[in-house]
């Protein structure tokens, strides 16, 4: 935990506007994520929450702004690149190797940490064979944290959902990412597995000490988790601030919250 | 430039034009069977060979008239896509676009196979009464066009058009559309996947049968006729793999660029670049658009 | 009842990571590579080790190449008979220029070759993916049999255009050209084949073949996690290249001795070996070796049967065959898409559960 660097900010996002064609997805949108909180990005579908988060681990290039991780300022930069230094996500849609097992999917988050050449790769010996065991351990230890271990060597693609997610998370983790982007971790997931997935989430928070950007749409998730919320509508920014804040924010209510049959 | 080589140029430039018209014609059976269900269609060019060979085997075994050999070459063709559509198509659904190309790389074997113990192996003269020698009314100035070339684009056109009312205007065109957008919201509201590909595979087959005599009547039909398919594909690349009108248009590119590289590249580097020259062309192309001429930039999402 | 893991148990990593984790299936492979060096020259004679065995094994080492290609890294490639011409024509302009050299060394080199222009044509997988890739292979297969027709440099001006194995020996003993003996051409290249095998085993299960299947499985996804496209298709592409070209190479050399670009080397070869990857299964080294045997062996069995069984007619045999093969294909498709690795796996399931249904 480093709640003593709290006000250090890890993440800092200047003004940023994309749009395609002529459709505007971010419009001037500005916040910033400090070291070791959990900030959540809410908004309607289509405000624009997994177009930010594409922005900032490089994947879309926005015309517009600046964002600053780790006191390096960039207008845009390569997705690899963002990896490289420190940002690791999950996606809306589950985007885990399906042909892959378990182990396997979570031993690809770690290819950063692995360095040795084809030719020793090729001969598995020495270096190559030290790394790989190297970081099969570091991959048990997320495998038993996360509490896969039954399917360990399961291809990915015939598990169920939720574990799915799982291990699409394991997979993040692996790369023992400074800033975790989590895109609606928990959809479509019933009371009990969410339960699970944001216990999961404070753990990582609290005992690796990873900065968390958080996007869901259950209320309930977002208010007990997060340290701060942003709130975006049609590419716009409404608003930012504690989760007591926001949600008393009359535009917050006006645009989301106050109308009941939205989200599911 | 003097007035001697611009004709020889608009000479090579036609005759270029009228070969891609032959290389449309079977980049427009590819797109039919892309766009209803989104499979390469290896055989394309096969079935135009044994659209080919079905038609003079039944004219000169059986010693049919021309217009009844047509129609049993049609006959034959709707049975065949009934059969593909039963045998193979419906066993295959959902899987990966890489196993139903090879599924119909498999096809291309089984229908060179038949053809071949069927009607024989050897190089047959396809004599339809189309038009043949060179168009007087330009010769006379001095540019020489096949007639049957000339022939074999206003046939194109007409089919185009004829296509275009069909995909537009009909019901089952609609369907069609329908599920060339999404296989399974068509199912949702009712039509039937199995009926669809065996309309758009008998109009494959019928598309190759026009093909195959357009290419038969001008050089035999023999199994060379077979290789267009691979043709095609630089063709597809450049038009968009499910755009009509790309496909006539790509076709052209395709036919215009590797007639004018052969004739004015070909001699300094030892001939025959019309081998690769459609590939070079497409591959070219796609690293600066690699939407083809007509689709749309494509945005990823995650 | 034989194939049971009960009582293996593992209490390190590195056992868990072991080639073959199941000491059944070490054995299995202890007896294959014993049969395959200890036995096999001496029971089989020159027809079986020319005519079956050197091809299935050339082949496997061809597949083994577009299987790192298209089944890890998921780039289909129909250049395969070109990258195979690339091998063998290096190999011959090698053969002539370095004799001194020593016949394994050049193809070794013959594959490096291969595998810069491999990785040439393999920079537009940068930019496009499935059946549009396709064309630029395609490019590749057409641009390369053309150059190697026509430009004499490449068969030393020899007026057939073809070339020809010149005699090479290792230890003494004549590897290549028509006078090698068949159990000497036969040691030589399954020795190759089982380094290799083992070589891409060993990428495969490690960083940069996971790499290959991140990008095959969720392109955008393993760009995410750091993994670069540009390193992972082009070193895939260059991999796969130095299997191909050095299959093509002892292609050329050792088996047929002698070759002529427009036959040897055209699209059909670059479908076979497509089909014996599909057939043997897409991302299985197995799976290649499989392919690749089934594919060699069942012509020369359906032709055997049927001119020499039934005594038809040659030519309506040769089109029969090709029916066969067609709807094998279409069949292998339909009842087992992930091919022969696939069955063998479920095959080993079903026995280790035996006589228990679950």
């Amino acid at each position: 935990m480093n709640r003593q660097n709290a006000a250090e900010t890890i993440l800092s996002v200047e003004n940023i506007s994309l749009s395609f064609g002529i459709m505007k997805v971010l419009d001037d949108i500005s916040f910033d994520i400090k070291r070791g909180e959990i900030r959540s990005i809410i908004g309607p579908n289509g405000a624009g929450k997994s177009s930010m988060l594409n922005v900032i681990n490089g994947f879309y290039h926005p015309q517009e702004g600046s964002i600053t991780f780790k006191g390096e300022t960039r207008k845009q930069m390569a997705p690899h690149v963002a990896a490289s230094h420190g940002i690791a996500r999950t996606f809306q849609n589950i985007a885990l190797f399906k042909g892959m097992s378990t182990l396997d999917n979570i031993m690809t988050g770690r290819n950063l940490k692995m360095k040795t050449n084809l030719f020793w790769q090729a001969l598995h010996l020495g270096p190559a064979r030290l790394e790989e065991l190297e970081n099969r351990e570091a991959a048990e230890q997320i495998i038993d944290f996360l509490d896969i271990q039954a399917i360990r060597k399961k291809p990915v693609g015939k598990l169920p959902y939720g574990l799915q997610k799982r291990v699409e998370l394991g997979r993040a983790l692996a790369a023992e990412p400074d800033l975790l982007l989590l895109d609606e971790p928990m959809a479509g997931m019933n009371s009990e597995e969410k339960e699970d997935m944001s216990r999961f989430i404070i753990d990582v928070n609290s005992q690796f000490g990873t900065t968390i950007a958080l996007i869901e749409h259950d209320m309930g998730v977002v208010m007990d988790l997060s340290d701060r919320v942003l709130v975006l509508d049609y590419g716009k920014q409404l608003a930012d601030g504690l989760p007591d804040e926001v949600r008393r924010n009359q535009d917050v209510i006006d645009a989301y919250l106050g109308v009941p049959h939205e989200h599911a | 430039m003097n007035m001697l080589d611009f004709l020889f140029f608009i000479e090579v430039t036609l005759s270029g034009l009228m070969a891609g018209v032959m290389y449309s014609l079977v980049a427009l059976g590819f797109v039919l069977i892309f766009k209803a269900s989104g499979i390469f269609n290896f055989a394309q060019g096969v079935m135009a060979l044994f659209a080919a060979l079905t038609l003079v085997g039944l004219m000169e075994k059986f010693g049919f008239p021309i217009w009844l050999a047509i129609i049993g070459t049609i006959a034959v063709m709707i049975a065949l896509a009934w059969l593909i559509e039963r045998v193979m198509l419906r066993q295959l659904v959902n899987q990966e676009p890489i196993i139903l190309f090879m599924a119909t790389i498999g096809l291309a074997y089984v229908l060179e196979g038949m053809g071949d113990i069927l009607w024989g192996s050897d190089v047959k003269v396809l004599d339809l009464g189309i038009p043949q020698g060179a168009w007087e009314w330009l010769y006379d100035k001095g540019v020489y066009i096949e007639k049957l070339e000339m022939f074999a684009a206003g046939t194109a056109a007409i089919m185009v058009a004829f296509l275009a009312v069909f995909f537009q205007k009909t019901r089952i065109g609609r369907a069609l559309r329908a599920v060339a957008d999404d296989h399974q919201a068509a199912l949702s509201v009712g039509i039937s996947l199995h009926t669809i590909w065996v309309i758009v595979w008998s109009v494959a087959g019928i598309v190759a049968l026009v093909a195959g005599i357009m290419w038969g009547s001008k050089s035999g039909v023999q199994f060379s006729l077979s290789l267009i398919a691979l043709k095609a594909l630089p063709v597809l690349i450049l038009g968009g793999f499910t755009s009509v009108p790309g496909a006539i248009i790509g076709g052209m590119i395709i036919g215009v660029g590797e007639k004018l590289a052969e004739v004015y590249v070909g001699p300094f580097v030892g001939g025959a670049i019309e081998n690769w020259f459609a590939y070079m062309l497409a591959l070219a192309f796609l690293l600066f658009r690699p939407q083809g001429l007509f689709g749309e930039k494509i945005i990823e999402r995650v | 009842m034989i194939y049971r893991e009960t009582g293996q148990f593992k209490a390190h990593y590195q056992d868990d990571q072991a080639l073959f984790p199941i000491d059944q299936d070490r054995y299995v492979i202890f007896g294959v590579l014993f049969v395959t060096f200890a036995l096999v020259p001496y029971l089989l004679n020159e027809y079986w080790l020319n005519a079956i065995l050197l091809p299935f094994l050339i082949y496997s080492l061809a597949a083994l190449g577009l299987n790192i290609l298209t089944g890890y890294c998921g780039q289909l490639s129909l250049g395969t008979g070109g990258f195979m011409a690339v091998g063998a024509f290096s190999v011959y302009k090698l053969m002539v220029a370095f004799p001194e050299l020593g016949f394994i060394p050049l193809v070794l080199l013959s594959g490096l070759i291969t595998a810069a222009v491999g990785t040439l044509f393999g920079l537009p997988s940068l930019r496009i993916k499935g059946f549009y890739l396709a064309v630029a292979t395609l490019a590749a297969q057409f641009f390369l049999i053309w150059l190697f027709n026509k430009v004499g440099w490449f068969f030393n001006y020899s007026a057939s255009g073809m070339i020809n194995a010149p005699p090479m020996t290792i230890f003494g003993v004549i590897v290549t050209g028509p006078e090698a003996n068949g159990v000497a051409k036969y040691y030589l290249v399954a020795g190759i084949v089982a380094v290799f095998a083992l070589a891409a085993k060993n990428i495969a299960r490690g960083r940069i073949g996971r790499n290959w299947m991140a990008i095959r499985d969720m392109d955008i996804a393993a760009e995410l996690i750091g993994v670069r496209p540009l390193v992972a298709k082009l070193s895939a592409f260059a991999v796969s290249s130095f299997y191909v070209g050095m299959a093509g190479a002892l292609y050329f050399a050792v088996w047929l001795g002698s070759a002529e670009p427009t036959e040897a080397f055209d699209i059909n070869q670059s479908f076979l070996v497509l089909f014996m990857i599909i057939i043997g299964g897409l991302g299985s080294v197995l799976g290649s070796f499989l392919g690749a045997a089934f594919l060699v062996i069942m012509p020369i069995l359906l032709k055997n049967i049927m001119v020499d069984g039934f005594g038809t007619d040659s030519a309506l045999a040769a089109h029969i065959e090709i029916i066969v093969v067609g709807v094998l294909i279409i069949g292998f498709l339909i009842v087992e898409p992930h091919g022969l690795a696939r069955l063998w796996r479920i095959a080993k399931e079903k026995m280790r559960l035996w006589p228990f249904p679950y």
